[in-house]
């Protein structure tokens, strides 16, 4: 485990160089939560009206908060590096090193989601509550499960980014499901709460990784319930098992018919 | 005692074929072709504990192929291999901790962060205590003066710099065995012999094996002993650099300034190479001719001044490839 976390930190040191980077896509959200309040204001009469089941301020703080998740865990250039490893054979030269790729992958990314939270989950809930004045009611507990959740979130979604790299395998060139994955969590799973779609698309977000992804930690952060939460968990729990199950079976079966010419 | 052990060894890999222009593109969508092609085909060698050995062969005859199964990182179609008495697709992991791989036209160096800071990366990976990491890095840091850059971003070092540093990343953790794959590859003169110094005398301090492949003539005769010689996926030449000199060597290159013109057209074992009157230049072949006899038509009496050489070994070389390509 000491490999993993040398990785993670490593990784960290990498980033904090372009930490501006970081900060400077913070802008990109600032601009995107402000048209978002704007919109809801605009949509919702009163603010204590409910559309959906979601008063104004339920609304955005949802939102606002599956904005910053898939701010902190959306992996394009990740999927790419994969993509680019497989294509070019470039995976290969971490085979004889004493680690695994795939955890060598998962620790890189998560480090960079980590220098994300930091930035996002603190100065964007700190934007929210500045625009709407006021705090979802959480206890502390109820905070930390919810961090549970965004934690497994990540983990989840690093699985299956890395599924879809390591897809290439079999296609030569998985960048386009990557573009369908993120576009899906980004229309059905983040800019609405999934109850304001109509029952079909909601059964079918339920057993999607939005759910596990995006929904459920946001669902748990406007309105936590210890029911939603147990189910969540073990949502979260089996996408887990399955995500990384799906990434052994795929680098196993991958590496083995790798073709790499020359030097 | 044998460290590495290839037996028999074939790799064949399978590449998609398309035929030309746009039509060919459709075509390949629906109805793929495939050729195989024989990258590695039947190479059988041994390498003993302590030898630097010289891997090499013209573009596409297999040597990378071969470093890329010794080292676990493709399996073989069909053959053994054993580095260390470890089979390197069975135990590639446990192999991993023993060997250590550079190859010269892959960085395996974290581009952002210190040589310093890669070094205690690689440390970590191998599971290395960190005081022992510690002091390797300082005894490294004078072996192959790092001290100048050894805290600058390896992204803002020289090529031969990063060459450096990817040497000592890849013997952080003492690796008995190391695979160098054309390590001085775009490096100027000078800092290439240095780094065929490092080599020999990490080779000597350490008694690393070092497995080299190189397209480079110098890295081969200044630093290796034995060479093995691959075209086409197989061994064309195993021999000791002392034999391959010894029986390629058979010609000479006479360059002579004479007082008089002689003409030596026609005569058995003696090709002219450059003829510019009284200056001139010939190969003399050992087996038909002496070279004191080709000096006796040219007469001693004669000569102004006279210079002996052997034929090169990038010509000895290239003579060897193309030989076989014949075949």
């Amino acid at each position: 485990m000491r490999k993993y976390l040398y990785i993670f930190k490593s990784e960290i040191m990498t980033n904090i160089q372009y930490i501006g980077n970081v900060l400077f896509g913070f802008i990109g959200f600032f601009v995107m939560m402000f048209i978002f309040l704007n919109l809801w204001q605009a949509i919702y009469d009163d603010p204590n009206e409910l559309i959906a089941g979601y008063n104004m301020n339920q609304t955005i703080w949802y939102v606002a908060i599956t904005e910053v998740l898939w701010s902190i865990i959306s992996g394009r250039k990740y999927t790419k590096k994969i993509v680019e490893d497989v294509k070019t054979g470039n995976i290969t030269y971490n085979l004889n090193k004493p680690y695994s790729y795939i955890g060598y992958s998962i620790f890189n990314h998560l480090a960079g989601c980590f220098i994300r939270f930091l930035v996002y989950f603190i100065l964007g809930l700190l934007l929210v509550f500045i625009f709407l004045g006021s705090f979802p009611s959480l206890d502390i507990v109820q905070i930390l499960l919810v961090l549970l959740t965004i934690f497994l979130a990540t983990l989840i979604n690093t699985l299956l980014l890395t599924f879809i790299g390591l897809f290439s395998f079999i296609v030569e060139d998985s960048n386009p499901f990557y573009w369908v994955y993120s576009k899906l969590i980004l229309v059905l799973g983040v800019m609405f709460p999934i109850e304001f779609f109509p029952p079909i698309v909601q059964t079918f977000i339920n057993y999607s990784p939005i759910y596990v992804v995006s929904y459920g930690p946001a669902r748990l952060f406007v309105n936590f319930n210890y029911s939603d939460f147990i189910s969540i968990i073990i949502a979260q729990l089996i996408y887990l098992i399955i995500s990384f199950l799906l990434c052994l079976l795929i680098y196993k079966k991958g590496v083995k018919k790798l073709n790499v010419n020359g030097g | 005692m044998t460290i590495i052990k290839a037996d028999h060894l074939y790799k064949t890999f399978r590449i998609k074929e398309k035929e030309k222009g746009f039509k060919g593109s459709l075509k390949a969508i629906f109805k793929p072709k495939y050729k195989t092609i024989k990258a590695v085909n039947n190479i059988s060698f041994e390498v003993e504990k302590g030898e630097i050995i010289a891997f090499i062969g013209p573009n596409g005859a297999g040597k990378s192929t071969t470093i890329k199964m010794l080292t676990g990182i493709l399996y073989p179609s069909k053959g053994e291999v054993s580095v260390l008495d470890i089979n390197p697709i069975k135990n590639r992991k446990k192999l991993a901790y023993q060997i250590g791989t550079v190859f010269g036209q892959k960085e395996q160096l974290w581009t952002h962060l210190t040589p310093y800071d890669n070094f205690k990366f690689f440390g970590a990976i191998y599971d290395i205590n960190e005081k022992v990491v510690e002091k390797k890095i300082n005894e490294f840091r004078e072996l192959f003066e790092l001290d100048e850059f050894i805290n600058v971003p390896v992204r803002n070092l020289s090529l031969g710099q990063r060459i450096r540093c990817e040497i000592v990343a890849s013997l952080i953790h003492n690796p008995k065995v190391l695979f160098l794959d054309e390590p001085t590859i775009g490096l100027d003169p000078v800092v290439k012999e240095n780094i065929r110094t490092l080599i020999k005398r990490l080779n000597k301090e350490y008694k690393t094996t070092i497995f080299l492949t190189s397209h480079d003539v110098g890295d081969i005769e200044k630093l290796c002993k034995r060479v093995i010689i691959i075209n086409s996926g197989k061994v064309v030449l195993d021999d000791t650099m002392e034999n391959l000199k010894y029986h390629y060597l058979n010609k000479k290159i006479v360059e002579v300034k004479m007082k008089e013109m002689v003409n030596l057209d026609n005569e058995k074992g003696i090709t002219i190479l450059k003829d510019k009157g009284y200056n001139l230049k010939i190969e003399v072949d050992t087996k038909k001719r002496s070279v004191a006899d080709a000096i006796k038509l040219l007469n001693p009496d004669n000569i102004l001044d006279i210079n002996i050489s052997n034929t090169p070994l990038e010509e000895i070389i290239s003579d060897i490839y193309k030989k076989e390509a014949k075949k």
